[in-house]
């Protein structure tokens, strides 16, 4: 390990690379003859059950405070951190995805500071031998050509505890719920060029790690938090000094933010006497979310010693080679991944592409990488009612189908019981029985609707079928084979609703007799509105016009 | 005295003989008979900051059952816990202000293995504050005396003869020491005066550049540092993660084996606990060694000693030598061959240690800020607390909560921490770490198995190392040789087997007046080997 610690060092101490001229200048009619420079890090919290080093479980912003606190948590003398390692395999299959260079032997480093969210009085992180080094995450701006993001490295390490202070009473407030759950600082190079691209990038990284269940994304709930370092230079000039915003917890705040530090420091260099040779003062910046502005925090000469110290008590953390292969092989399918396979497999157009990839961007990610149902997934949803047969290695269902029933009929009637795809609760059995009931008609398409939202209503395991039945929704015309002849056989229900219309309606019944095939539409409807929506209309003409028309 | 012959008034020859009666009359440390003997004699002593309340006694009629389970291996013997060990509802006050009032919820693992195996935890014992010194003299409750030769101690070798308990408690305060009195050593000197002056079977103190070797040195008791990572750290408070180890002291090697074998279990709760496959490893290893030599009754033949040339420094005095070069011989005489080796890294070792437990300690007790715990001093009134921040705020707690020798070593760490020191001095401190832990593979026979797994054992290298515990006997608490880099120096012969992790055992042997302390060391997870070479070195 000394000897690692060694050479971390030394790389540290190198001079910095002319890392600003790695992707091609595009003008940007914001800031004419300007580069803007931007690298970002991120953390993101684990999804794991229990928190990084202790036995507790990790809560959500709103629990009770205090209550999720361990002995080790609150850094009583002579407790002890046992490294999660469910923790562990979830950054194992965040560095994977992003393609990262996992290092079968990483470290823990303590780093120092007094403040009331650190129990402790050092946070555990991976300073001098992280996780996974490098790496790269391909990002696109809408219309225009993807471009890729490298990544310098992923470390693990324990988040803090929140304090609040309380103005009218004037005390803090110290809540150690968050205090040790884990978290993935995930460093990129600075690859990025403009705010926008910025906001790419971190949603890009936020489904990338949803999806092999890393961490949950959430920056509304404070799960995703990102620092970014912004500097800009003239066009062909090396890079500028950078400044640190901490803590955005919104993309929208922190393109604000970018977009804000761009324009101040430009003012800085623009006004400056001598405008070739003027530097922007180094500083960690904050963000102010009322004014849109950032705000100085502290300089250059103000940042904090943090005394990095190896910790001595966790010791190498040695990945073995079939580990790492065990994460690589059971890693879920990443977002472009999935959105090729709906395109190719099934051949989905990209429109329906985007609305099931939506909709799973607001799911729930579970604790551990623990695999879901497929109502958690509406994509693994999908998959199931589109599932091949085993025998005949045919599709069960059209999925041009599926998708309509599941974007339109499903979603838009769960919308309107104002749920989400969360709250759906009918399994894949009983839809993909009500998809095939419609596509063979043994019910109307209305009639499907109508099922649907009883089922919605409704929950039950019973089978679509038997609901159907006992709603009298099933087809008055059932189709069987109809096509095979020019003669339909019509039911004898049918045939009786077909007579009491015409029993109901004598005047419009002798027109029709007569020949007038104008007079019959009303007919029709009149067996429609009896059958509740079960008889095919044009089964009820063609009977009608059996029944009444002279031949 | 009643056996000893009166023509013998030697006190050589009555510490030898004393210390003999010790090891067969130890079983007579019943906890009612050490209760009373810590009523009469803590007030002078110092050794216990904190009493417990007897045990409920045993069953008149022992229960049917009782007689077809075995006894336990400590059934009913008093252990003394040092303070900085967590005990629940014993406090864990480790002899500082900042956590005078800290009562842990919990036992460290080792307080329950003991707990577990019967023993009575008798009380908590003064220490160097976070075990921090080696005279015992930076404690809240005053310096513990060294009770060598004190009515407690004669009275603890002929046991008829001690008073009654005095009816009231101790008195808070001890009464001032006298100036010929004598330091117990540190930092665990409460736990080494405890055994010492016959107020436990056995007591447990930690040990981290020597805290529990050079105590037991200075009082005359057996002291053992086990290999890193054999005794749970889980309820120790931490003093330098790197380095701690909880220390066993008792009267003989016998006594002291017998709680090592209760406390060395695998504790998962202890991320630096070696797995058992590691100690299986070294435990073979040894075992095939001591069957390679075949050792008859009370014999050592093919015993390999290395007696390090390093460990000889210019402040050892003659006191220390004559008895460690009686020992060397008495060994040889059993059949052991000695073999002069080199530790070129000693000379570093020192400085190295300072670095690396300072720089370790300003960490670990960067946690006690007086919040969720221990001390709290509230800002004084008028404070303006928008403009105060909130190191400032921990500084108030901090500032009263330590004492001198804490805070001087927090600076230092706080120091080669800092960006700047950090290569030359914490780097550089891990390099001569590394340098001292190869010396020491260099000269034993059997590898360290924390690094090998199929490791041969070399017939070339040496079983164990035999050096003196200390420069010094006992130094006398009135300034006379304390307080300077002297206490520091005290240092240097225990500091190697500590940055290396390794086990060292101090014996008691027989000197002129005041107890002399000799050293085994062994190689990692070797101490069925060391306490072989002690149990003989003490009935030298």
């Amino acid at each position: 390990m000394l000897r690692r610690l060694c050479q971390c060092r030394a790389r540290q101490l190198q001079p910095f690379r002319r890392f600003h001229d790695a992707r091609v200048y595009k003008e940007d009619p914001r800031w004419l003859g300007w580069q803007v420079v931007i690298g970002i890090e991120t953390h993101a919290q684990i999804k794991s059950r229990r928190k990084l080093f202790s036995e507790s479980l990790t809560s959500v912003p709103g629990e009770t405070p205090n209550t999720h606190v361990s002995m080790f948590d609150a850094a009583f003398p002579g407790t002890l951190p046992k490294l999660n390692h469910k923790c562990v395999d979830l950054a194992l299959r965040a560095a994977v995805a992003l393609q990262s260079d996992i290092q079968t032997r990483s470290s823990f480093d303590r780093k120092h500071y007094f403040y009331s969210d650190l129990p402790s009085g050092y946070q555990i992180t991976q300073q001098y031998a992280p996780i996974a080094i490098g790496g790269r995450l391909s990002v696109a701006l809408p219309n225009s050509p993807p471009f890729e993001v490298r990544i310098k490295q992923i470390q693990l390490e324990q988040d803090t505890a929140k304090s609040t202070l309380n103005p009218r009473t004037r005390t803090s407030h110290i809540d150690l719920n968050r205090a040790g759950t884990g978290l993935m600082e995930i460093v990129s190079e600075p690859d990025l060029r403009s705010p926008d691209e910025a906001g790419a990038y971190v949603r890009a990284l936020q489904a990338v790690l949803r999806a092999v269940g890393a961490s949950d994304g959430n920056m509304e709930q404070g799960s995703l938090r990102c620092d970014v370092n912004v500097s800009i230079n003239r066009v062909g000039q090396p890079p500028g000094t950078r400044c640190e915003i901490k803590n955005l917890n919104s993309v929208r705040f922190m393109i604000a933010a970018i977009t804000h530090e761009i324009t101040r420091q430009r003012a800085i260099l623009e006004s400056a006497p001598d405008p070739q040779n003027a530097t922007v003062p180094q500083e960690t910046r904050g963000f102010d979310e009322h004014r849109f502005e950032t705000y100085k925090l502290r300089s250059k000469e103000d940042a904090p010693d943090y005394r990095y110290m190896p910790d001595p008590n966790l010791g190498v953390l040695v990945l073995s080679q079939e580990r790492i292969r065990t994460v690589r092989d059971t890693l879920p399918e990443l977002p472009w991944e999935t959105r090729e396979r709906l395109r190719s497999a099934y051949g989905l157009s990209e429109r329906d592409v985007d609305v099931l990839l939506n909709i799973d961007s607001g799911r729930d990610v579970s604790f551990d990488g623990e695999t879901q149902g497929p109502n958690a997934s509406v994509i693994a949803y999908f998959d199931q009612l589109c599932a091949e047969e085993g025998d005949e290695g045919k599709r069960r269902r059209d999925p041009k189908a599926v998708s309509n029933w599941i974007t339109h009929e499903l979603l838009g009637q769960l919308a309107a019981r104002k749920e989400t795809f969360k709250d759906n609760h009918l399994s894949v059995d009983q839809l993909g029985e009500l998809i095939d009931m419609v596509q063979n008609k043994t019910i109307t398409g209305t009639s499907g609707k109508l099922l649907l939202r009883h089922m919605l209503a409704n929950p039950s395991k019973t089978p679509t079928m038997q609901i159907a039945t006992e709603l009298q929704l099933t087809a008055l015309e059932p189709c069987p084979d109809s096509t095979s002849s020019d003669t339909p056989v019509h039911s004898p229900a049918l045939r009786a609703l077909c007579a009491d219309a015409i029993a109901a309606l004598p005047a419009e019944s002798d027109a029709a007799r007569k020949g007038n095939r104008n007079v019959l539409n009303k007919i029709v409807g009149r067996v429609m509105k009896d059958s509740h929506g079960r008889a095919d209309a044009k089964a009820v003409r063609a009977l009608l016009e059996e029944l009444l028309l002279p031949r | 005295m009643g056996v000893i012959p009166v023509t013998l008034p030697n006190p050589k020859f009555e510490f030898t003989q004393a210390r003999q009666r010790q090891l067969s009359t130890s079983v007579s440390l019943d906890s009612t008979t050490c209760r009373a003997r810590i009523a009469a004699y803590n007030p002078s002593i110092n050794a216990f900051v904190r009493t417990s309340p007897p045990p409920p006694p045993p069953p008149p009629h022992p229960s049917p059952l009782a007689h077809e389970t075995l006894p336990l291996q400590l059934a009913t013997r008093p252990v003394a816990v040092k303070d900085s060990i967590c005990t629940r509802g014993m406090g864990a006050g480790c002899a500082s202000e900042m956590l005078r009032d800290f009562d842990p919820p919990y036992d460290a693992t080792v307080v329950t293995l003991l707990r577990a195996a019967g023993a009575d935890i008798i009380g908590k014992t003064n220490c160097d504050e976070f075990g921090m010194g080696s005279m015992n003299i930076h404690s809240i409750h005053g310096p513990v005396i060294n009770p060598f030769g004190s009515p407690a101690h004669r009275s603890s070798m002929a046991r008829s003869t001690f008073p009654s308990a005095p009816s009231s408690s101790a008195p808070p305060l001890p009464p001032p020491p006298s100036p010929e009195a004598r330091s117990a050593g540190g930092s665990s000197g409460g736990s080494a005066a405890a055994v010492a002056a016959g107020m436990c079977f056995a007591a447990l103190g930690t040990d981290t550049g020597g805290s529990t070797r050079l105590p037991a040195a200075y009082c005359g008791v057996v002291g053992l540092k086990p290999s890193y990572g054999l005794l749970s750290r889980w309820g120790v408070v931490s003093f330098a993660d790197s380095l701690d180890c909880v220390g066993v002291m008792a009267g003989c090697v016998e006594d002291t084996e017998l709680v090592f074998d209760v406390l060395n279990v695998y504790d998962e709760k202890d991320p630096t606990a070696a797995l058992p496959e590691t100690r299986e490893a070294a435990r073979r290893a040894c075992e095939r060694r001591m069957e390679e030599m075949g050792w008859s009754e009370g014999r050592l033949d093919g015993l390999r000693i290395g007696i390090p040339q390093e460990y000889f420094p210019a402040e050892m005095t003659d006191a220390v030598l004559q008895p460690l070069r009686r020992t060397i011989a008495g060994l040889q005489a059993k059949g052991a061959v000695v073999v002069p080796v080199s530790m070129p890294a000693t000379a570093y070792a020192l400085s190295a240690y300072y670095v690396l437990a300072s720089a370790e300690a300003s960490s670990c007790l960067a946690r006690f800020d007086g919040v969720e715990y221990g001390l709290h001093v509230r800002p004084p009134p008028g404070t303006d607390l928008a403009t105060t921040s909130t190191a400032e705020l921990y500084a108030l707690s901090r500032s009263a909560g330590f004492g001198r020798e804490v805070k001087k070593r927090i600076l230092l760490g706080t120091y080669a921490l800092s960006a700047d020191a950090f290569d030359n001095y914490f780097l550089q401190a891990q390099r001569v770490r590394q340098l001292v832990k190869d010396d020491f593979d260099r000269v034993f026979g059997i590898p360290d198995y924390r690094q090998c797994t199929t490791g041969e054992t070399g017939s070339e290298g040496v079983d164990v190392l035999v050096h003196p515990s200390a420069i010094q006997t006992a130094p006398r608490l009135d300034g006379e040789g304390g307080g300077g880099l002297e206490t520091y120096v005290q240092d240097v012969l225990t500091v190697p087997a500590s940055l290396a992790g390794l086990p060292a055992l101090s014996v008691p042997v027989a000197g002129e007046g005041w107890p002399v302390g000799v050293s085994v060391v062994g190689q990692w997870g070797c101490e069925s080997v060391v306490f072989a070479v002690g149990r003989a070195a003490e009935r030298i």
